[in-house]
């Protein structure tokens, strides 16, 4: 039988619109199957190279300039937070320190329920409230929130702009990085709270971003399982910032908005301090994180 | 809609209306194109060739032409009798019959075809 039979037998029929077989086609299915061959043994050869190559990269520790390694030895910061009385304490306690020469201060809100707020109102409402920050980013085309954004359950906003996250839910706050988190499905379930920014480190390291110019910058941290608003007092990019909240303890923390972001706190003697400027009020969706007393 | 199988050689070319096909024998290295009106011409394509343009210059219409075997291709608008004892297959065109041979299998399977196209 030649090949233009198409493998037909005299005992059998064929429909020639319904399908035929390309004359070309045990070719090509050879040829497929020799580019699949040589593209494995290419991508096998590339990954046996780049292992190679890493594991001699690291035995070439440097003398003077050192591979940065993980520090598993805990900051003194964090002594001092897990010894803050949460309990009977009401108000934000605060600690100045320098880390990596960038000097920091460290905002602690104690017995206070978080939630957000969408509006300059929560900002002129000092009577209750005791620590507010700035929480998500504006679009500037449409002046909408970036990023996905649950407001006591309602979702505002959708989109994974940013890979850093907030919940909270039932007074409870939680920050991590991921691209889909169950936590605003739970924020819609259970009135909750929802909102998304960079991520700056994630379970104890660095995540690196493409912002590269330098400002004030603030954090959304959890050190030791307490959630803390570190702010940085000089202008730094936002990987030497990162690098500091890493090296103070960080476990999670995801950026707040910061430069000249609006923003206020209570002490725990009850005196009030503004941050940043107050005015213009701009933005109709500007968001904010806010702590108040129970 | 393209309506006419081209079949074209270095020397010459062919043109003829999918629905006056009747029937393509294999001759060989050739085969037999039986036209309506009973003009048989012989073109110099093997039988798999041929079935191979119809899949391709004639996409909308391809499914009237039915190949039968290794040596038949048959325009199933023409198809008369099917009488499977006798393995004959035959095919009309206005006043003209014309009758073919193929095997009782192949010839069963025409035979539901149709039935199913009913």
């Amino acid at each position: 039988m030649t090949p233009n039979n198409y493998d037909i037998l005299d005992t059998e029929i064929r429909i020639i619109g319904d399908s035929i077989p390309a004359p070309q086609k045990p070719k090509r299915r050879t040829w497929l199957i020799a580019t699949i061959i040589i593209g494995l043994i290419a991508s096998i050869i590339v990954l046996c190279l780049i292992i190679i190559k890493h594991s001699k990269n690291r035995n070439e520790v440097g003398i003077f300039e050192q591979t940065p390694v993980h520090n598993t030895n805990p900051h003194p910061l964090r002594a001092w937070i897990t010894s803050l009385d949460s309990i009977s304490t009401i108000g934000v306690v605060t600690k100045d320190t320098i880390v990596n020469d960038i000097p920091l201060q460290l905002y602690v809100p104690l017995n206070c329920s978080p939630r957000l707020e969408i509006g300059y109102t929560c900002i002129d409402d000092t009577s209750k409230n005791i620590l507010v920050f700035q929480a998500a980013d504006i679009r500037a085309d449409n002046l909408e929130i970036v990023g996905a954004f649950v407001l006591r359950g309602e979702p505002l906003s959708w989109g994974l702009s940013k890979k850093g996250y907030c919940g909270i839910i039932e007074d409870q706050v939680t920050i991590g990085v991921a691209d889909n988190s169950p936590l605003f499905e739970l924020a819609t379930e259970k009135a909750g709270y929802f909102f998304r920014q960079y991520p700056l480190v994630s379970n104890g390291y660095l995540v690196e971003n493409e912002l590269k110019s330098k400002s004030m910058r603030r954090g959304l941290c959890e050190i030791d399982g307490r959630i803390v608003v570190v702010a940085s007092q000089t202008k730094e990019s936002l990987h030497d910032f990162a690098q500091a909240l890493v090296d103070i303890g960080t476990s999670q923390a995801i950026y707040l908005v910061g430069s000249a972001a609006m923003g206020w706190y209570r002490d725990t003697q009850g005196v009030g301090y503004a941050l940043g400027n107050w005015e213009p009020r701009e933005f109709e969706n500007i968001s904010f994180i806010v702590w108040s007393k129970p | 809609m393209r309506t006419h199988l081209i079949i074209s050689t270095a020397n010459e070319l062919l043109r003829v209306a999918a629905s006056r096909i009747i029937y393509i024998s294999s001759d060989g290295n050739y085969s037999n194109l039986l036209t309506s009106g009973g003009e048989i011409k012989m073109v110099t394509f093997q039988l798999g060739q041929i079935e191979e343009m119809i899949h391709k210059q004639l996409p909308e219409v391809a499914s009237t032409f039915i190949r039968i075997g290794r040596s038949l291709i048959v325009n199933i608008n023409h198809v008369y009798q099917i009488n499977i004892s006798r393995q004959q297959l035959i095919l009309q065109d206005r006043d003209s019959i014309y009758t073919l041979s193929a095997s009782k299998e192949a010839l069963k399977a025409l035979k539901e075809f149709i039935e199913k196209s009913i």
